[in-house]
This record gives C-alpha cells, sequence and structure tokens, in this order.
C-alpha cells in the first residue's frame, strides 16, 4: 500500500489523533482505507456497498470537529439508513430500497467526525450466526477464508479483521454484534436496551431485543464511540438507565474486585467444546491471577420458555416488517426474493396469535427480573460467546426446509448464552481471550446487569492490557 | 361523626404532619376514614374491599417512617397485588384469587407510611372509562349519584371526592386515571412510561401505555407521592427519565414562562361539549394571565392508526390474560367468565397475529415520535380532559357485545386521554369548572416526556390561582 502504510497499526481514536495533530489528512486516511478495501474484499467479501465519492465529498465539504474525525466507518446493511444510499437488510426484497433521511444513531457517528465510506454485508435481516446472504454471497473470515466470519454482523467484523477499518458500526438482537466479534478475534460490547438510538422510523428493534453498537479492535475504541453515540432522541419510547460518567474513561478505571460466575455449559445445557472449555479454563485462571473471585454459578433460568419467545418475537417482527415492505411495493413477496428460513419465519410470525405474543414479553421480561436478581449476587456471568469454534461456510444454511432444525439446531445449539442479554437488555461483550490449536479466535463472553456498561469497559481494559490482541492480525 | 372532626380539612402531607406532630394517631385517622366509608360507601359503592383488621395490625406493629406516616389509603382493585388480600380485577373470572406478594408499588407505599386498608372498584380488567362491573356493580359519582364517576379508577375517585380519604392509588392504560378525576372534581396525575415500578409479575403494562400513581386532592399530595414510589426496581425493563430532584421541591422551584399549546377539537372530529370547550378556554386565559404564551395549535398525529394500534394491543393483552388465569385455573377461558365486551376484546386480540402485535407496537411508536415531536416547540398542551360532562350510569355499559358501537361511544366521551399513554408522556387533568347542574369539568395538561416536575409546578399554579379544595359534593 501506498501513502499512508502505517494505516492498520492504528485504532479509531489513534488515527483520530493524527489527524488532529494534522499528521496525515482525512483524504489520506480514506485512501488507505480505499486501499485496503480494494486489496481484501475480493477476498473476504466483507463491503457490499462501496459509498467512496460520498465519503470523498464530506471530507471536501468539511467534517465537524469530534472524537473521531477523519477516521473512515462502515455501516451495518442493516437499518442504519444513510440517506441516498441503499439499505438491503440483505434481502432481495429490499434490494432498491434507499431511505431518504439519515437514521438517528448514523447522524451521530457523522457527528463524531466518522467519515462513512460503505456499508459492509448482513445475513438476510439478521437472521444467522454467519454472513452468508444469498444476495451478495458469503462473507469470509480472515483467520481462514473457508471459515464463516460470523454473523450478524459478520461484514463488519471481516473488515475490521483485516483491517479495512479499525472499528465499525455493528447491530445485536441475539448475540450479532458478540458472535461475530468472537469469529473474526475482535472485541464486540452490545449495550444496554435503549442506550443508542434506534429511530427515528422504529422505537426499538426487537421489541427492545435489538441493540446497535460496533465491533472494534480496541477496547477505548468501543468506549468512546459508544460517549459519542448514547442517550435517549427526542420521541424514544423509553430510556436506558443512565451512565455514571465518561466510558472511555471506565476502560482505564480499576475494575476492582469482581465476583464472576463461571457457566461451562451453554443456557441450553449443552457442553462446550474442547477449544471454548479450554477458552473459559483459561481466562477463569487469569481473572484470579487479576485478584478477581470466580465461582461456578448458572442462573435458573425458563430456557424454554424464553426459546420459545425470543422466536416469537423475531417472527412477527420478520413478518411485520415484510408486510410493512410489501405494502411499500404495493405487491406481496416473492418466494425467490426472501431466503427460506426467513419465508418460513415470517409465515410463523403470522400465524402465532397477538395473545402469544404479549406472553413473550412477558417471559422476556420475567427474564429480565431473574437475572438482575442473578446480578445482586454476581457482578458478572462468564461464559464462552459460542459452543463451538468458528465454522466452515455453508454449515447453517438458511435455504433449508425445517424451520424448527435451523432454529433449534443450527441457531440456538451454537449458542451459549447470548440471547439472554438480549432478552434481559443488559450489556455484554466478547473478547478476544483464545486461539484454538488451528489458529481461529474463540471470544470469552460476560454480560452484566442492565445500564452497567461501566463494569465490563473496566473489566475489558484489564484483560486488554493483560493479554494484549491487537498485534495479532490475519492476512497480513 | 365522632372522633377527629378536621380529617377532611387535610391533604395527606398535612394529616402526616399531625401524625407526626403527634396531633392525631394513626388510628384516630383509620377511624375516621372507616366512618366515613360506613357512611358513605353503602350509596357511592367506591370501595369493593375492605381489609381493616389488617391495616390495625400494621398500625399496631409500628408503621414505616415516611413522608405519609398513618395516613389511610385504598388500592385500586387492578393488579396492584397485597400479599394476603383478595385481587379481583373487577372480574368475576378472578374471585378467589388471593397474591401471595406485594407489588412493588405496593411495597414502596406501605413503606412510605400510608396505611392500606381496601380496594377501590374498577370495571372489569380496567377495561371501561366507567365504573360498572357486573362483580361489584357501579361506583356512583358524589357529585351525583345517578352519575359515573369515570373510570377505570371510578372507585378511588369516588371515595377520594366523598373525602373517605385525601388521595387513592390509581392506574391509567388509555386515561383511567385522569378521566375519573375529570368526573369527580379531583387531581389525577398520569407518570411518565416507566416512572413508576410495574413488577414484579410484569416488566410493564399495555406495553408500556399503562402507568400507575394516584388521584389526589392537592397537587403536592401528588408530587410527594410521587417521590415516594417513582424510581426503577431491580430487573424493570428500561428506565423513564431520571427526574434529577424530588418533585415535592420542583414545586418551589423559580417559574419561567411556558409556551403552552391550546387544543380544543378533539381527534377524529369528535364533537366537544361547549362546558368542555369553554373550561379550556377559561383556563387558557389563566395561564395568560400568569404570564404564559399561550397559542391555539395541536400536534398532528395519525390518530386513527394509532387508536387502531393501541386497541390491538390491549386486546392482545386481555387474551393472554385470561389465557394465563385459565392455566392457573386448569381450564380454558369461557365467555361466562367475563363481561361481554371483554370477551369480545379478547376474540379480537385471539384473530389478531403476532405479526399484528408487532406492528402494532411499532406504529404506537413511530406515531408517538409524531406527537413527541410537537413539543419540542412547545413546553405543554393544553386540553379538554373529556369531550363530555360526566356521563349517566349505563351510558357505558360492558354487558352488551357490539364491539364497534361501544369503542365509538368511549372514544366520544374521551378522545383527549389515550394518545399519551401511546407516546408515555406525563399528563394530568385539574378540575376547573363545572356545569349547571354541578358536574365538575377538567382541563389537561400535558408535558415533556419525562417532565412531570415541569407538570406539577403549572398545576400548582392553577390550583393556587384557582383552588378547588373546599368545593365538596354535598353528600347529604
Amino acid at each position: 500500500m501506498a501513502g499512508f502504510s502505517e494505516y492498520a497499526r492504528y485504532d479509531a481514536l489513534g488515527l483520530a489523533e493524527l489527524v488532529a495533530s494534522r499528521q496525515v489528512s482525512p483524504a489520506e486516511v480514506l485512501d488507505a482505507a480505499i486501499a485496503r478495501t480494494e486489496a481484501v474484499n475480493p477476498k473476504i467479501n466483507a463491503v457490499n456497498l462501496k459509498m467512496y465519492d460520498e465519503a470523498r465529498a464530506r471530507i471536501a465539504a468539511g467534517l465537524p470537529q469530534g472524537p473521531f474525525t477523519g477516521v473512515p466507518f462502515l455501516l451495518k446493511d442493516l437499518g442504519a439508513f444513510y440517506a441516498g444510499f441503499p439499505t438491503s437488510f440483505g434481502s432481495a426484497f429490499y434490494k432498491d430500497f434507499v431511505p431518504r433521511h439519515d437514521a438517528t444513531l448514523v447522524e451521530r457517528h457523522r457527528k463524531a467526525g466518522l467519515v462513512v465510506f460503505g456499508k459492509s454485508s448482513t445475513p438476510e435481516f439478521g437472521l444467522a450466526p454467519t454472513t452468508e446472504p444469498a444476495l451478495f454471497g458469503p462473507t469470509r473470515n480472515p483467520w481462514n477464508l473457508a471459515i464463516s466470519a460470523g454473523g450478524s454482523s459478520g461484514g463488519a467484523a471481516a473488515a475490521v479483521a483485516a483491517r479495512v477499518l479499525p472499528m465499525a458500526h455493528a447491530t445485536d438482537g441475539g448475540g450479532s454484534i458478540r458472535i461475530p466479534a468472537a469469529f473474526c478475534g475482535l472485541f464486540g460490547l452490545k449495550p444496554t436496551r435503549a442506550r443508542n438510538p434506534a429511530g427515528p422510523d422504529i422505537g426499538e428493534g426487537w421489541s427492545g431485543l435489538a441493540s446497535a453498537h460496533c465491533i472494534s479492535v480496541s477496547v477505548r475504541d468501543s468506549a468512546a464511540l459508544l460517549d459519542a453515540t448514547h442517550g435517549p432522541a427526542p420521541g424514544d419510547p423509553y430510556m436506558a438507565p443512565p451512565p455514571a460518567g465518561s466510558f472511555l474513561r471506565e476502560v482505564t478505571a480499576a475494575p476492582g474486585r469482581l465476583k464472576i460466575a463461571v457457566m461451562r455449559r451453554s443456557l441450553w445445557d449443552r457442553p462446550l467444546h474442547a477449544e471454548c472449555l479450554k477458552g473459559v479454563e483459561e481466562t477463569a485462571k487469569l481473572l484470579i491471577e487479576l485478584g478477581h473471585v470466580v465461582e461456578e454459578a448458572a442462573p435458573t433460568l425458563d430456557v424454554a420458555a424464553q426459546s420459545w419467545a425470543f422466536r416469537v418475537i423475531i417472527a412477527a417482527n420478520l413478518a411485520a416488517n415484510l408486510e410493512l415492505r410489501a405494502k411499500a411495493l404495493g405487491r406481496k413477496w416473492r418466494p425467490d426474493e426472501v431466503e427460506k428460513v426467513s419465508w418460513e419465519f415470517a409465515l410463523e410470525g403470522r400465524k402465532v396469535s397477538g395473545a402469544d405474543y404479549a406472553l413473550a414479553i412477558l417471559i422476556v421480561h420475567a427474564a429480565g427480573r431473574q437475572m438482575a436478581a442473578f446480578f445482586q449476587r454476581h457482578d458478572l456471568l462468564l461464559s464462552a460467546t459460542m459452543t463451538e469454534p468458528p465454522q466452515p461456510l455453508g454449515e447453517i444454511d438458511m435455504t433449508c426446509d425445517s424451520v424448527d432444525d435451523y432454529y433449534e439446531r443450527q441457531l440456538l445449539a451454537r449458542m451459549s448464552v447470548t440471547p439472554l442479554f438480549n432478552m434481559t437488555g443488559g450489556p455484554a461483550m466478547s473478547v478476544p481471550l483464545h486461539w484454538s490449536a488451528d489458529g481461529l479466535p474463540i471470544g470469552i463472553h460476560f454480560g452484566t446487569r442492565a445500564g452497567d456498561e461501566a463494569t465490563l469497559f473496566r473489566l475489558a481494559g484489564q484483560l486488554e492490557q493483560a493479554r494484549p490482541w491487537a498485534a495479532r492480525r490475519p492476512m497480513d | 361523626m365522632a372522633g377527629f372532626q378536621e380529617y377532611e380539612e387535610y391533604d395527606a402531607l398535612g394529616l402526616a404532619a399531625l401524625v407526626r406532630r403527634k396531633a392525631v394517631t394513626p388510628v384516630e385517622l383509620l377511624d375516621a376514614a372507616m366512618a366515613r366509608l360506613a357512611r358513605h360507601n353503602p350509596r357511592i359503592n367506591a370501595v369493593c374491599h375492605v381489609f381493616e383488621g389488617e391495616a390495625r395490625a400494621r398500625i399496631a406493629a409500628g408503621l414505616p417512617v415516611g413522608p405519609f406516616t398513618g395516613v389511610p389509603y385504598l388500592l385500586k382493585d387492578l393488579y396492584a397485588l397485597y400479599a394476603g388480600q383478595p385481587t379481583a380485577n373487577g372480574s368475576r373470572f378472578y374471585q378467589g384469587f388471593v397474591a401471595d406478594h406485594d407489588s412493588t408499588l405496593v411495597e414502596r407505599l406501605k413503606a412510605a407510611g400510608l396505611v392500606i386498608f381496601g380496594k377501590t372498584n374498577t370495571p372489569e380488567f380496567g377495561l371501561s372509562t366507567s365504573t360498572e362491573p357486573a362483580l361489584f356493580g357501579p361506583s356512583r359519582n358524589p357529585w351525583s349519584l345517578a352519575h359515573s364517576a369515570g373510570g377505570s379508577s371510578g372507585g378511588a375517585a369516588a371515595a377520594v371526592a366523598a373525602r373517605l380519604l385525601p388521595t387513592a392509588h390509581a392506574t391509567d392504560g388509555g386515561g383511567s386515571i385522569r378521566i375519573p378525576a375529570a368526573c369527580c372534581g379531583l387531581y389525577g396525575l398520569k407518570p411518565t412510561r416507566g416512572r413508576n415500578p410495574a413488577g414484579p409479575d410484569v416488566g410493564e403494562g399495555w406495553a408500556g401505555m399503562a402507568a400507575a400513581h394516584a388521584v389526589t386532592l392537592s397537587v403536592r399530595d401528588s408530587a410527594a407521592l410521587l417521590d415516594a414510589t417513582a424510581g426503577p426496581a431491580v430487573g424493570d425493563p428500561y428506565w423513564a427519565p431520571p427526574p434529577g430532584r424530588r418533585f415535592l421541591e420542583a414545586l418551589d422551584e423559580k417559574r419561567r414562562h411556558l409556551r403552552i399549546a391550546v387544543m380544543t377539537k378533539a381527534p377524529a372530529d369528535v364533537p366537544v361539549h361547549p362546558a368542555c370547550t369553554a373550561a379550556v378556554e377559561q383556563a387558557a386565559r389563566l395561564l395568560g394571565d400568569l404570564g404564559h404564551r399561550i397559542e391555539p395549535a395541536a400536534p398532528t398525529y395519525e390518530a386513527d392508526l394509532l387508536r387502531r394500534a393501541a386497541r390491538d394491543i390491549i386486546c392482545a393483552n386481555v387474551r393472554n390474560g385470561l389465557e394465563l388465569r385459565g392455566k392457573a385455573l386448569g381450564r380454558e377461558p369461557r365467555p361466562d367468565d367475563v363481561e361481554p365486551i371483554t370477551w369480545a376484546q379478547a376474540e379480537q386480540g385471539r384473530r389478531l397475529s403476532a405479526a399484528d402485535y408487532a406492528r402494532a407496537t411499532q406504529t404506537v411508536h413511530r406515531i408517538s415520535r409524531q406527537i413527541l415531536a410537537f413539543f419540542e416547540r412547545h413546553d405543554m398542551l393544553l386540553t379538554p380532559a373529556l369531550a363530555e360532562p360526566p356521563l349517566r350510569l349505563g351510558e357505558l355499559s360492558m354487558a352488551c357485545d357490539d364491539l364497534a358501537g361501544y369503542l365509538r361511544r368511549l372514544l366520544q366521551f374521551t378522545p383527549f386521554t389515550a394518545m399519551f399513554n401511546a407516546t408515555g408522556q406525563p399528563a394530568a387533568v385539574l378540575p376547573f369548572a363545572s356545569t349547571a347542574e354541578g358536574l365538575p369539568i377538567g382541563v389537561q395538561l400535558v408535558a415533556r416526556f419525562g417532565e412531570e416536575a415541569e407538570l406539577l409546578k403549572l398545576s400548582a399554579d392553577l390550583e393556587a390561582a384557582r383552588p378547588w379544595f373546599g368545593r365538596r359534593p354535598s353528600l347529604q
């Protein structure tokens, strides 16, 4: 790469500092990001929409002064509206959908000085823990091109892992920030429900299960971005517990002596793969060395009811959104326009009753209360992000015939605890603390009480110092 | 009546001050309340369940020291669980249901020192704006016994208007605090979504449209009571914006001039009775005299769509409620378990799909943003409380199965309240005028999301300018 050759060595705050001190210009940084995209995207297929001219025009027009002024950024191609550019949701049914206004979150990204230069790929409607939409083809894991980058923010994770950029927008309705972060050896934090704005087109995603934030190399980037984007917007239906102060400051604050519960099986009582278990054990050992208290404990939950409720909410929202799109197009969706599993989920969302949806919400809120009680006894819950190491592409199949099989065997069986924190609304993170014998990243998962990102950032900062991962880079 | 003669001269804070000074004992206050109950309740039928023994036992055991220590209190018989006491929700389907724990709100009311001695009447599941359940019979308006006390907190409002007690618990999912307050000449404030706890059994009511608080004689009681009960509980799904100071203290804050929009036309072209319009015009003039800027303006929003979406949410929740009760009883709910209109709503709820429910919440959030945008330009909105003076008993009967006709009648009476359950904003009704025959007419003030303090301040100013405390029904 010509030009700004050290681009890949900096995190987003590092790049912003170079820009602020005029050692490099936003245009040079963007050129570096574009060069890197052009070099690696043919291999990893992470960026599905390039907005280079738009990015250049924004820079030429003058960027707002913010914590990330001049830092290149990618939006996940799911809901994060950028006026005048398509948002496909990874689906042929939305292929030509072009929003006329920005999402509130995107407004805040821009106000922070970020330079959006493209969109990152997602499985259709974010419904898979892998990113292999029929519309754009599979995103590949930079650590091994035959392996999935995870999902649904797989494009974002692959792009960051390949150092196309140091931090990319991502969303999480059941693990979609944390899973790809785990698969690609990155840091991914899902914030508390309503911490980041969901508007203006919706008040919440998936009845409050979905949160937006980012996947990043460094912990401090994640914290600083959250500082820049969080807070209620006018017209929001409710808010998150306000933080005590800056998240960025938490990253370097001492976490104190935390009481950490460790789970060695999944919520659904499945054993962890030996590599995932090893990651958990090593992390537990490290936590003890760092002075924390680690104790075996798992929350008591009605997992069967929660799995049902989670499915009802996803299916119903999918159906509602497809109906909305159909109304806008003035026609029904065709079988070749949505993938098989999406189609089946949508049918299910129309079959299940509204009373059942009300019950599903009740169950989700009850999970929040149960976990809140658990977190009165423990500060954190430690587990693996997934029960298995990153799987080869093609194993998770949204074209399969049985939605039951897809949901139970392909989705839930691979998850360890991620959707639980979408139900409770509490923040949770995947930290890249382990690599398998064959060199694939294994994410370690921590979740905590609603509103307490501070504890996560403090611990993540400590872990990042103890076991730095930024220098571990694929495709070098 | 023997005993403490001046009982009716005080609001709840006034009575609590007397108890603190030992000028009167909690037992004397309870005696005073019971004497008035014995005297008036046979005519007004406001209280449907009395647990005097429990109240006396709690006094004997020593009351918690709080802002309301020793003040008699009544709970609305709808979802406000009191351990060991029945909760009928105005429905024979819940006859025999005895809670084994307190609701979080009830815990807080007890901790504030209130002496709860019974439950007030409600229409079945709070589904009507007149309180005429088949189970307990109609509550009557103390100002005219042939008239409705409003609903669904009609029992609470009738009890306070008849001066059985100075304030009583009430809930509001579509106007159910404000409507009976208007009918009975009281102050009724519906707080912001999430302000008072809904738990522990649910995370929210009616997808966040329902809020609990009280009907009161004085504005300061409403403020102090909210201070005592507000704030998130462990495991709540989301928060209301923290007020930053105590509501009672806010009443002493320096006032600023507000931009107050005045709306006299009802949504959906519902005709407004001249007495209701006149009260608003009178209030507007007074607010202008107080130095505020008054402008005729109303939010523009998709009123019909919002009303249908809210109705879908209510119907689905009614059906889910029946199913849960059926499960507890080990049988399917039957039409004769509930009143005809309740069954009709449950049936509509059963016919709705989960996708319909998801879309309904999306619609509520989307249209709420349109309404809340109006409050970016206006500090406060003034509207009639009701479109008609209090109805005669029997005009809003749940004993019919013409759901469409019933809902039409509901809308004609109360077109101004439910939209603020959708937005989650605080809204309050103040007694402001009366009809030629002496029935109360209220006006409604609506503040920005989270700004109960501003609402209480303006309410207190109107209360000072046009005191209503001394106006009481004769009940002779």
